[in-house]
Formats: structure tokens, sequence, C-alpha cells
């Protein structure tokens, strides 16, 4: 055995005679044992090292000749000789010092390679560790010209071993190491080795998914990142590496990391289910330097394009994927980004609509991708998301008519929900900043839309906006026992009742007139109630019980007297009615006024309880109109003596009533000109340039910030102390067409139009809004006594 | 035993199931495996061999034919001298999809790199595509074309060997820059010899 070992030892030293051969050979030879178990001669080897530290000239031959050892060793088989050589390099290595270094590195590097080049697993593992070493050290000065090409590739496929399951994760592991230590080697400077070109990242990244996948992923690692390197787990050590890989990524380098991360999940097909998907994300979102994480939505979505031909239920998965990492990158985004990214989901909510609505799965993308949108503002400053509402609401499109396309219908339905997702993430802490007009105004045409589905959805948007104390449930339902549900009431702010002054009669308006509508189902009369309870918790005041008796009232009316409203509507609207006057009794705590409410109910619980909630979509046949039972009658001059004696003056009350009975058969037309003239809210048109300042605010993405305040308040200010007959002078023209709009066609009348003349009716509608805006800011500034003093108080409130 | 003068990568792609990785171990290692399992992601394989007097290394990168490994596989072929696309010559859908390897090739690897179209597995009785239908298409598509068996060793070693010898051919025509033992040429198209490196 000895012998044959020195016969092979001569004839492999090209026949040279051991005594004659240079000293750095017979060095080397000495370090090895006669048996291979007996492992390294350490005397030997402390020889090699000394010799090697003081003649670093040699230490090329030395490299090259340990190399040529080892390479023979593999070719014979003779393993653990070859392991030996191995262990005698990485100690030449760490004993070098800067300078010398690289003269051994190559030959070194040589050696690593020959042995993963070997089929033998023991080899190849032994292999990486050294490579690993050989990484963890500092080189003075990069070898420019070495390239790890090969290491990649070897490694890579090494994470992909296929051998018995022992082996295999052993290998794995040292692929995965060994990917790790090329990174650390050459992260820090691109010229040694771009690591982040394709042809590497493009074998990195498949590779450690490769292995995360098949790790138990929901188990989370017990300490975050301290899983210790000797792990052999290969799911977990891919996953620490993947979370370096992205934290050392730059901005240039993001995407050479995503691309491959997306096309391996489209290749393995792990979008659907997406639970490795989201995990791995959330990895990506958590390791990657923050301002960055822009880029991985953006990136995402930009896969959503790409499989844009894909079935919903891959793209439903993709967005849900970016709803779970979306929140993360919320916090570091700011400005233009924000809203791109709105603006490219609801792009992809419009391309949706557009593939075909009607499939359940496309529904679960428009979900998803609504619920992403939502998960974004949830993250957003408060500010931010009144942007965000009235962005979506500018995508909206107009004109909202009965005879658009289903696709039309989807889309602004589908617009809403995301409206209404963002808004039930938004906390109102003012009225007039959750609804600046430019807001308000199209919300309160859409209240109007010709589609009950989407009628009820403005009022949904209405309900979590207002809803500040939490009776939202509590007024879900119209109800006659509100008094047990306890509600929330605080004493409403200045700026609030200042708000309701200036908006109310646009939104009472606009509701009065969604109740005309013969499409409504019980839900939307619900919704209406919901919302004007609302009203009623949040801005609790003399001032607004007045106007909302005063359009309980209006539609007490109608549903006497409308001829287009089916008898179960007129039902609901009669619940409606009661039920609101109970609330209003409870909340302003009017006893005589809740006592009559109870009268009211008693009767006609006795002799027409389809009068009382709740509301059905169908009575039976013996049910007849009250109209000829007054007894069960909410009674005008009632209730204002019972507002006179608990000492609100209910005087406006007694006046004509600003809602007209609707129906064609009276057309609100006249009547709505009466109200104009009969100056109980003074006259429309008094403050032009405030209806400038509003049209102008008005404009969609038009953020109020304080210059605009400024000239809003100055123009408010000129207005003001302008004599109200010049003003009245030069404004006599525009009032007149005005006024000529209203006779022609009333509000109600325009929406419950068919014809198909949207540009018209789209005009006449914005017209009257415009006049109506211009209206309501009348009133506020009708009495010049309370204005003064608001302005006094609340100078920066005018400038709405 | 170790001093090649030259080394070129060689790649193997093709359906799964086609004998891919049955060549390549039949080339290596001489032997044909009973029950070869499927491959994940992508093997390696380096034989030595000798053309002329001179060392050729040859290192072999076996792929998975599995769709899901495509990312990580086509990674591979940019820094390829030579690609083997296999098909099996009993299984006609092997061979429908040569269409969509050519694409794949011609997107993923370099312009210049040597292209070998295979059928294999000649020993089985049940042949579905004749020999000439293979030939022509190799024709068409400007590659070299062989049957093999990688059971029965017909045309294997021949099959590696005439790569070896035509990489050589092409790297002594052309100009070599030295070759530096570390410099793992990443991408042959980005260099004068077109297809190899040399060692000095
Ligand atoms: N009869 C015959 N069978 C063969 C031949 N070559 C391979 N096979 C068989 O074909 C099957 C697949 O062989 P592999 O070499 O694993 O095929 P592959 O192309 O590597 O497959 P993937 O790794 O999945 O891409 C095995 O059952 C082999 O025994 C051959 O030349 N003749
Ligand atoms: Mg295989």
């Amino acid at each position: 055995m000895a012998l044959n070992y020195g016969m092979n030892l001569i004839l492999g030293c090209c026949g040279c005679c051991s005594a004659f051969r240079p000293r750095y050979k017979r060095l080397v030879d000495s370090i090895f044992p006669v048996y291979p178990q007996d492992g390294l001669v350490k005397s030997n080897m402390e020889k090699l090292t000394f010799y090697s530290l003081s003649s670093p000239e040699k230490l090329d031959r030395i490299g090259e000749y340990l190399y040529q050892r080892a390479a023979r060793e593999i070719y014979r088989k003779k393993y653990g000789f070859v392991i030996i050589a191995m262990e005698a390099m990485d100690q030449l290595l760490l004993a070098c010092h800067a300078p010398t270094l690289n003269l051994f590195v190559e030959s070194f590097l040589k050696m690593v390679q020959k042995l993963l080049e070997s089929t033998e697993p023991d080899l190849q593992i032994l292999a990486t560790q050294s490579f690993v070493k050989f990484a963890n050290i500092e080189e003075d000065t990069p070898s420019y010209h070495r390239r790890y090409d090969f290491f990649v590739s070897k490694f890579s496929a090494m994470c992909h071993s296929g051998d018995t399951k022992d082996v295999r994760d052993k290998i794995r592991t040292a692929g995965i190491k060994g990917l790790q230590a090329v990174v650390r080697k050459t992260v820090s400077d691109d010229l040694v080795e771009n690591i982040w070109e394709p042809v590497h990242m493009d074998k990195i990244v498949p590779s450690l998914l490769f292995n995360m996948q098949d790790s138990s992923f929901h188990k989370e690692p017990p300490h975050g990142d301290t899983i210790p390197e000797d792990s052999v787990d290969p799911p977990m050590l891919a996953e620490t590496c993947m979370r370096e890989l992205v934290g050392r990524a730059s901005f240039g380098h993001i995407r050479a990391v995503l691309k491959p991360v997306l096309r391996h999940f489209d290749l393995h097909k792990s979008w659907v289910p997406n639970e490795f998907a989201i995990h791995t994300f959330r990895i990506i979102m958590f390791s990657i330097q923050a301002q960055y994480s822009y880029t991985v939505v953006e990136t995402l979505m930009d896969h959503l394009d790409e499989n844009a031909k894909s079935s919903p239920t891959i793209r439903t998965s993709i967005a849900e994927v970016l709803s779970k990492i979306i929140a993360i990158a919320a916090g570091e985004s700011v400005g233009p980004s924000v809203l791109e990214i709105i603006n490219s989901l609801l792009n992809h909510l419009r391309d949706s609509v557009k593939n075909g609505t009607i499939q359940a799965e496309e529904r679960q993308y428009q979900e998803a991708l609504i619920n992403a949108l939502g998960e974004f503002a949830n993250h957003l400053p408060d500010y931010q998301k009144i942007e965000i509402m009235m962005f979506i609401m500018s995508k909206i499109p107009f004109p909202l008519v009965d005879n658009q396309t289903p696709a039309d219908n989807m889309l602004q339905s589908i617009l809403l929900k995301s409206l209404l997702k963002v808004g039930t993430k938004y906390q109102t802490i003012h009225f007039n900043t959750t609804f600046p007009v430019s807001f308000l105004e199209p919300l309160l045409r859409m209240s109007l839309a010709p589609d009950p589905e989407m009628r009820l959805l403005v009022q949904k948007i209405f309900h979590t906006l207002l809803d500040r104390h939490g009776n939202l449930e509590k007024l879900h339902k119209p109800t006659l026992n509100i008094v047990d549900s306890d509600l929330n009431v605080e004493k409403s702010s200045r700026p609030d009742l200042i708000f309701i002054n200036k908006h109310g009669p646009t939104i009472y308006d606009a509701l009065y007139t969604s109740l005309q509508m013969d499409s409504n189902t019980p839900d939307n009369i619900e919704a209406i109630y919901t919302t004007l309870g609302l009203l009623c918790v949040e801005l609790a005041s003399t001032e607004t019980v007045i106007d909302l008796l005063q359009l309980l009232l209006g539609i007490q009316n109608l549903a006497l007297n409308s001829t287009t409203l089916s008898y179960a509507q007129k039902f609901n609207l009669h619940a409606l009615v009661i039920s609101l006057l109970v609330l209003i009794s409870d909340v302003m705590n009017i006893q005589s006024l809740s006592d009559y409410s109870s009268r009211l109910i008693e009767a006609r619980r006795e002799e027409a309880s389809y009068c009382l909630p709740e509301m059905l979509t169908q009575y039976p046949a013996h049910c007849e109109s009250i109209s000829k039972m007054p007894h069960l009658l909410v009674d005008q001059m009632a209730v204002c003596e019972y507002l006179k004696a608990s000492g609100i003056d209910p005087s406006r009350l007694a006046q004509t009533s600003p809602y007209g009975a609707g129906g064609p058969g009276a057309i609100a037309g006249s009547q709505r000109h009466s109200w104009m003239e009969a100056g109980a809210r003074g006259s429309i048109m008094e403050i032009p340039s405030v209806h400038e300042v509003d049209s102008a605010a008005s404009s969609p993405g038009v953020t109020r910030k304080l210059p605009e305040e400024g000239l809003s308040f100055e123009s408010m200010k000129k207005v003001l102390s302008e004599p109200p007959e010049i003003r009245k002078e030069s404004e006599a023209e525009k009032r007149k067409q005005i006024s000529h709009t209203f006779r022609t066609a009333t509000f109600s009348e325009l929406v419950r139009l068919t014809q198909p003349k949207h540009d018209l009716l789209q005009n006449k509608l914005n017209e009257i809004f415009k006049s109506l805006t211009t209206a309501e800011s009348s009133s506020t500034t009708d009495d010049p006594k309370k204005l003064s003093k608001c302005e006094e108080s609340f100078p920066e409130l005018f400038y709405y | 035993m170790d001093d090649y003068k030259f080394l070129f990568k060689v790649v193997l792609v093709g359906n799964a199931g086609v004998g891919k990785t049955c060549l390549v171990r039949r080339f290596t290692q001489g032997l044909f495996p009973p029950g070869q399992g499927a491959t994940i992601g992508v093997d390696f394989m380096i034989k030595t061999v000798e053309v002329g007097n001179e060392k050729v290394k040859l290192q072999i990168w076996d792929t998975a034919g599995q769709e899901r490994f495509r990312s990580i596989t086509q990674s591979y072929y940019r820094s390829a001298h030579a690609l083997i696309l296999v098909y099996d010559i009993s299984c006609q859908p092997t061979f429908d999809c040569l269409p969509d390897w050519l694409r794949e090739i011609e997107e993923y690897a370099s312009s210049k790199v040597l292209r070998v179209l295979v059928g294999n597995k000649i020993d089985r009785d049940d042949r579905e595509i004749p020999t000439q239908v293979g030939e022509e298409f190799a024709e068409r598509h400007n590659m070299y074309f062989l049957e093999t068996s990688a059971k029965e060793s017909d045309n294997v070693e021949r099959l590696f060997m005439q790569i070896a010898e035509d990489l050589m051919k092409q790297a002594r025509m052309t100009n070599v820059p030295r070759y530096d033992p570390n410099n793992y040429n990443v991408d042959p198209a980005s260099q004068d010899s077109g297809c190899c490196s040399r060692l000095n």
C-alpha cells in the first residue's frame, strides 16, 4: 500500500528524484500523510505556511502544485488526500497577507472548481465551504479579470440537486451558501463582477425561490433573521439569502431581481394558490431599501398588465398579492407615485370591465383590485385619501343616464365601490375638509344616477364619511325604537354648522329628488334614512332640525301626491317619515314631539301598520293610501306647536315648503320657483363671485393650498364689501338665465328624462348644480349679521 | 490529467423524457442509468476528450425538460458554445415542440452557438418520426443532425466528439485570444473567438 503510493508519487512527478525537487514541492509533499485517514501532517503544514510567508513569490507555484496533486488524487478517487489538499489550501489562504494573496487565489479557485466538477457530493460540499471562506476574505486589490460565471452556474445547479433526500439537502444547502458567498464577494464592487447582470440573477433568484417554496413557509422563523449559519434547512437558508440579496439591491438592480421572481411564479404556477407568492413578496418588501418599495408595487402592476390575457383567477391572485404588500409601500410613497399607483389600479379596473363583466372570476379580480386600492389608501395620511377620492371621482364617466352600456354602468359602480373602499378608511373630523365642493358636487350628482344600485353605493359613501361617532350600525335600518339604541350624540361644532348651513339645502334637495325615483327599492329608501339619520345625529342643532322637519314634511307630501311612485314606495316613504320623526325628537330631546310620534305610531299600528317599518317591496292588496286619514299623518301645525312649546322658533317650518309635491302631475318647476321667490332662503345668485370661486375650486385635482385659500377669502371679502345693488345689477343677466333653466326643467324632471340627449341633460345638470352651489352659498351669507359673526370667529372657514 | 487546451460549454435541451440525461450519462460515465428520474433544474457533468492530440474539456449542462424550470434553464443558454436539441423518435409531440425550442434558443442563446438536432431512442421499434423528417427539419433550420440511442450507445460518442471537433475547428479558424484559466468567459458571442476559450 505504502509502497504503491510512493511509486505513484514518483511517477506523478515527471520521474524526478524527490531529493532533487524544489523545496516548495518537498514541503507540499510532506504535508500528506501516508494514510489519508491520519489527516494533514500538522507540523509540516506549519513549515509550509512559514515558508510561503517568508517567500511569498513562491505562492503561485505552491498553489499550482497543490492543485496538481489534488487533481491527481481526484482522478484516482483518493478523496482523503483531496480533502487534505483542500485543507492546506484553506490554511494558506487565511495565512496569506493582502499583497501576495492574488498570486495564490487563482490556483485556490481552480482547485475549488476542480472539486465542484467532481460528481462526488462530499467534494462539492467541501469545495463550497472553501469558497465561502474565500468570500469572507477582504481583498485590497480586487482582481478585475476574475469571473464567477462557473460558480454561479454550478451553485445554482446544486440548489436543484435531485439526489436522494439526505444528500440532496446537503448539496442544496451548499449551493445556497455558495450563491450567498458569490453575492457577498461581488456585490460591493461592480467592477469585479456585476452580479446583478441578468445572466447571474436569472440563475440565482430561481434557485433561491425553488428552495424557499419547498419550505413550510407559513412558519415564520422563530426569531426573525437569527438562523444559524450552519443550518441545513435549505428553505430557511434560501430565504435568508434572498433577504440579503434584496436588501443589497440598489435602485438600478431591483428589476433584475424582480423579473426572475415573476417568471418563476408564472412558470411554477405559484400564483394560484398564492400563499407562497404573498410570503415571498412580503419578504421582498421588508428587505428592500424602503425608498424602493414603490418599485416592487409598480413591477407587480406591470405584471398584471402582462397577464391581461391570463385567466381571471391568476389575475385575482396577483392582485391579492398586490393588496397584501401595497400597504407596506404606502408609507414610503410620496407625491406623484401615490396617484400613479391609484391610476394604474383604476386602469386595471377599467380593462377588467372591458374584458367582460359577467363572469364571477372577473368580479373577484375586480374585488381584489378594489381591496388593493383600499389597502393602499388605508396607509396614506388622511389628506391624501381625500385627494384620492376626488381623483377616483374624476375618473367616473359621465353622464349617468339610463341607456348607457352595461360596461359603462359596471365601470361606474366599480369606481364607486373603490371610492367607498377608500371612504371607509378615512376618518372624518370636519365635514368641510371631507366634503370640498369639488367632491360633494359630483357625489350628489351621482346620487341621482338612474341605476338604483349606484344610488345605493353613493349613499353608502355618504354613510361612511358622515358617521364620526359610530352610529352607523344603529341607524342602518329605520326603527321606531331608536331610544333603545343609545345613540352617541355630541354637540356639533361651529365649523360643522357652517358646513350644513352652506351645503344643507343642496344635500337635502338631492336626497329628496332621489326619493322621487320610481326605481327605488326599500334598500334605497332605507339608505336615505341612514344618511338623514346620520346628518341629524352629527349636526344636531335647532337649525338642522327645522331643515330636517321641513324635508320630512316634503317627503310626506311626496308620498301623498306622487303619481309616479308605486304604492309600496309610498308606504316606504311614510315609514321613513315616521322613523325620522322619532329620531329627531330623540336626538333633540323634545319630549312632546316624542309623545306625538308615539301616538302616530300607535294609530298607524291600528289602522295602517304598512306605513311603519319594516319596508317591503310588496304589500297586501287591501293596503290603501292614508291620504284620507289625516290623523295618521304628520301634521305641520302640530309639529310647529311642539317646537314652539320647547322654545324653538318654528316660523321657518310654517312657511311654504321648499319641496315640491313631486311627480309630473305637480311639476316641481313652479313650486320650486315659488320657493326661490319666497325668500325663505334668499334668492339665488346673491353673491356671484362666490360662484366663481366655487367652480374654480371644484375642478378635479386642484388641491386646496394656502394661496388659493387667500384668493378665495379675498374675493369673499370683496363681495361682502360691495354694495348689494351693484352686485345685483351686474348679475341680473346671469340670474335671468338661471331662473329660466329652473322654469323650463326641474332637477327631478331632468333626472327622470330618458331621451338620449345626453349632452343636453348633462349640461343642464351641470348648470343646475352650479347654480345650486351658488344658492346654498348665498344662504350662508343671506343674513348679514350671522355672516359677520361667523366671519369674525372663523374667517378661515370662509374660503369655501 | 488536467492540462486541457480547450474548454467548451455544451447545453442539452428538449422535452422532458426524451433522454437528455441518459445521453450525458452514457457519454460521461459509459452507462445507461436504470430508472433515471426527471432532472430538476440543471445538472452538471464534465468530460475531457482528445481531439487529434489536443485535450478538450467539455462542460455539459443537462437541463430539465419540464416547463416549470424554464426560467433557470434558459439562463444557461447564453454561455453555451453548443446546444444539443433532443427529441424522442418514438414520440411525435417531442418533435412537434421543436419550433418552440428553436424560438427559445433564438431568444436566449448566442447567435453563434453550434446547434445540433438529435433524435434519440432509435433502439425502439415504435418509431413515429422517420429519419428523413428529422433530417429535413435540421437542414431547414441550419442544424447538424444525428440519431442516437443512449440505451444501445449508438452514436452517443460520435455526437459529442463531433461537437468537440467542430468547435475546435471554429476556434482554430478564428484568432484565439490568450486563455486566462479563471476567465470563465461569460458570453461566447462577446469574444472574437466566437465560441471557445483556449488554454495557453
Ligand atoms: N429505449 C430507450 N429509452 C431511453 C433512451 N434514452 C432514455 N430513455 C428512457 O427515457 C426516459 C427518460 O430519460 P431521461 O434521460 O431521464 O430524459 P430527460 O430528457 O433527461 O428528461 P428530463 O430530465 O425530465 O428533461 C427514461 O426512462 C430512460 O430510460 C434510449 O436511448 N432508448
Ligand atoms: Mg434529465
